[in-house]
């Protein structure tokens, strides 16, 4: 079943400069079990979409969506306490910036032992206290914190952003959800704690069926660690597809950029050879082109591309593009 | 750590009196009048007395020194003698200090009780009718001035409805002794058959002036907790907790309040100084006998040993209590402590 089903998303703020739609008719699936990336630079809406199915979005967001299905639910048409509740108990997130999503004035323990749900804890109510602790201390070493008594009693400013986000992780997990968002979990991170983080929402995946929505500017980290793959640009989905198949054979001249300018994927780049890059820069939400958002930087770029191309479906690839690199990859 | 910060604070603190007890000094030359006089408060001293004060006072010598006995009269108790009553100032002051500390602390005790937690309804229903009549009510609160507003009050539940006394702090049909100069626990504390009729009469005349005193405060109150309350409510933290899955009130108890309380400790002691100066105009309409109302008094009478009193009692108090409530912030806020 799918676990989660987006269809046609639309995030838009109103501001004095008019209506700005900063994701634009996205879809988004994810079945059980699958590991999904989500791709994108920096201001391409990855963050808005994560926060838009956590609903924790600024009020001032307007979303709208033809299907928002959760396991099989509209969560946009259920009344609030509802959505609220489904959220809350199957859908964890990992945020970006792991000590300022933590309460400063409140020791970790606190906020750690406050995530665990009561129907995760046996037994009669006086024999929760002591549950929960010994669960808060089985949940930080899940994580990789081995001493434990010390971080328990301290406050968010008294640890270092890595092991802020190891709390983070901490707190996502205590729930068992269903769904893990993780928005670039690993930015202020060690690359040695990068691969145990990795390490451990893979066998949360394998062990407990999580899903995974992991979010990334890093096309290398996420081509490692996923299964499928959604490339974002400018809030628009260009991309989407095994994420095999969607590196060997893109089909949209952006994701085609994206690999290109990796040096890793080019086995064959030379010595001091420069690196493939689009012409010009992503445009500010403002400025937004119409049509495909790419529209002004793409070297296949006609006439027909002030359209906004519909999505294609090659078995299960899927592309929004008037002119797919199909041909060309394909020879 | 906590102890070096307090070492810090007092240090501080240290230099404040130092800079007051200098200006206190100061005054007795920059009054109008003897300096003799403006130092000793008495009148037409005999040109034999004179001498000699003259060399207590250290008036032969240089100013520093003259300082140095000043501060040594100061903590002695061996303050100047008012002009007027031929008494020591700080006697005088201890005597009406108390009725002014109990009204103020009265109308801010009020003004915490009705402004925090309408500050935070206003802050949790936000942009509906609820926020925008409390916000309203604190915006006419705020801008309204405290004599107007005062003898509005005095007109209509004393002089129409003539429900509440106009003045004074107790009926002079009872006869309480004086304890501790605070009126509600010296009635409590004595065993007079009137008691509860005195004490019921004492709350009638406390009523109107607390009531006037906090408005100011309450305001600002209400105002400053709305603010704070929906900038912590913007935070990051409080999106986690609600992902978490806490309830909205949960994440209000839990994470919502504690942040957003802390600056309003620190507002308390920044309240203070504006609640001692409208303490002075709500007391000389209510004929309170406070020390407000003393030393307005003074200030008619030109009584300068009283005005020097005055001015250093009360700035030391705000001075003081500002040093309290920053201490206790940072007690109570972890971040502080970094």
């Amino acid at each position: 079943m799918q676990l989660l089903d987006i269809r046609n998303l639309t995030l838009e703020l109103s501001t004095p400069d008019g209506m700005i739609r900063a994701v634009d008719r996205v879809n988004l699936t994810l079945k059980e079990g699958e590991v999904r990336g989500l791709v994108g630079e920096s201001g391409s809406g990855k963050s808005l979409i994560a926060k838009a199915i956590m609903g924790v979005l600024h009020e001032r967001w307007k979303i709208s969506a033809d299907r928002f299905n959760w396991r099989g639910r509209d969560l946009l048409r259920l009344p609030y306490h509802e959505q609220r509740r489904i959220i809350s108990r199957d859908i964890a997130m990992i945020y970006q910036e792991p000590s300022r999503s933590m309460d400063p004035t409140s020791p970790i323990g606190e906020q750690l032992a406050e995530s665990i749900p009561d129907d995760l804890l046996e037994g009669a109510w006086w024999q929760r206290g002591s549950q929960r602790k010994k669960r808060v201390i089985a949940l930080l070493h899940k994580v990789g914190i081995r001493d434990h008594a010390t971080v328990l009693s301290s406050y968010p400013y008294q640890l270092s952003e890595g092991v802020c986000q190891k709390i983070m992780i901490a707190m996502a997990i205590a729930k068992n959800p269903k769904l893990l968002i993780a928005d670039e979990p690993t930015t202020a991170m060690e690359s040695t704690t990068q691969a145990q983080l990795f390490r451990l929402l893979a066998s949360f995946n394998q062990l407990k069926g999580t899903s995974i929505l992991l979010i990334s500017h890093e096309l290398e980290t996420v081509a490692r660690n996923t299964d499928t793959l959604s490339v974002l640009y400018c809030g628009q989905l260009v991309e989407a597809g095994d994420t095999a198949t969607l590196l060997k054979h893109p089909l949209h001249p952006y994701t085609h950029a994206l690999i290109k300018s990796v040096p890793e994927f080019q086995p064959e780049l030379g010595f001091k050879q420069q690196l493939y890059a689009l012409h010009g820069s992503i445009p500010t939400l403002q400025h937004l082109p119409i049509g495909c958002r790419l529209g002004p930087r793409c070297p296949n770029a006609r006439k027909e591309c002030v359209k906004t191309p519909i999505y294609e479906r090659q078995q299960n690839h899927y592309f929004s593009c008037h002119f797919p690199l199909s041909g060309k990859t394909n020879e | 750590m906590i102890f070096h910060y307090l070492m810090r604070r007092m240090f501080l603190l240290s230099f404040v009196f130092v800079a007051l007890t200098i200006f206190a000094f100061s005054l007795g030359y920059l009054f109008p009048g003897d300096v003799l006089s403006n130092f000793t408060g008495l009148r037409n001293i005999s040109p034999a007395d004179e001498i000699v004060l003259r060399q207590q006072l250290g008036l032969d010598q240089g100013y520093w020194q003259q300082y140095i006995y000043f501060n040594q009269r100061i903590l002695d108790g061996n303050w100047a003698l008012s002009f007027s009553s031929q008494q020591n100032v700080l006697d005088e002051i201890l005597n009406v200090m108390p009725a002014t500390l109990e009204l103020a602390s009265y109308a801010l005790l009020l003004s915490l009780l009705i402004g925090v937690p309408f500050g935070i309804i206003a802050a949790v229903r936000k942009d509906k009718w609820l926020d925008k009549l409390i916000s309203g009510f604190a915006l006419v609160g705020y801008s309204i001035p405290t004599f107007w507003w005062a003898l509005l009050l005095i007109m209509v539940f004393s002089l129409t409805l003539g429900w509440l006394p106009t003045s004074g702090r107790l009926s002079v049909l009872y006869e309480i002794p004086r304890l501790s100069g605070f009126m509600l626990p010296d009635i409590l504390g004595s065993d007079a058959p009137y008691r509860n009729e005195a004490l019921f009469d004492a709350i009638r005349h406390l009523l109107l002036p607390s009531l006037v005193l906090a408005t100011y405060p309450t305001t600002v109150m209400i105002r400053f907790t709305r603010e704070s309350m929906l900038d912590v409510l913007e935070q990051n933290y409080i999106k986690t907790a609600r992902a978490k899955g806490l309830t909205r009130l949960q994440v209000l108890y839990k994470h919502g309040l504690r942040n957003a309380l802390l600056p309003v400790t620190r507002q308390v002691g920044l309240q203070f100084s504006t609640l001692i100066t409208l303490a002075m105009i709500t007391e000389v309409i209510f004929s309170w006998p406070g020390i407000g109302r003393w030393l307005i008094d003074s200030i008619y009478q030109r009584n300068f040993p009283a005005i020097q009193g005055g001015v250093l009692v009360v700035s030391s108090l705000v001075i003081a209590v500002n040093m309290f409530t920053e201490i206790l912030h940072t007690l109570l806020n972890p971040l502080a402590r970094k």
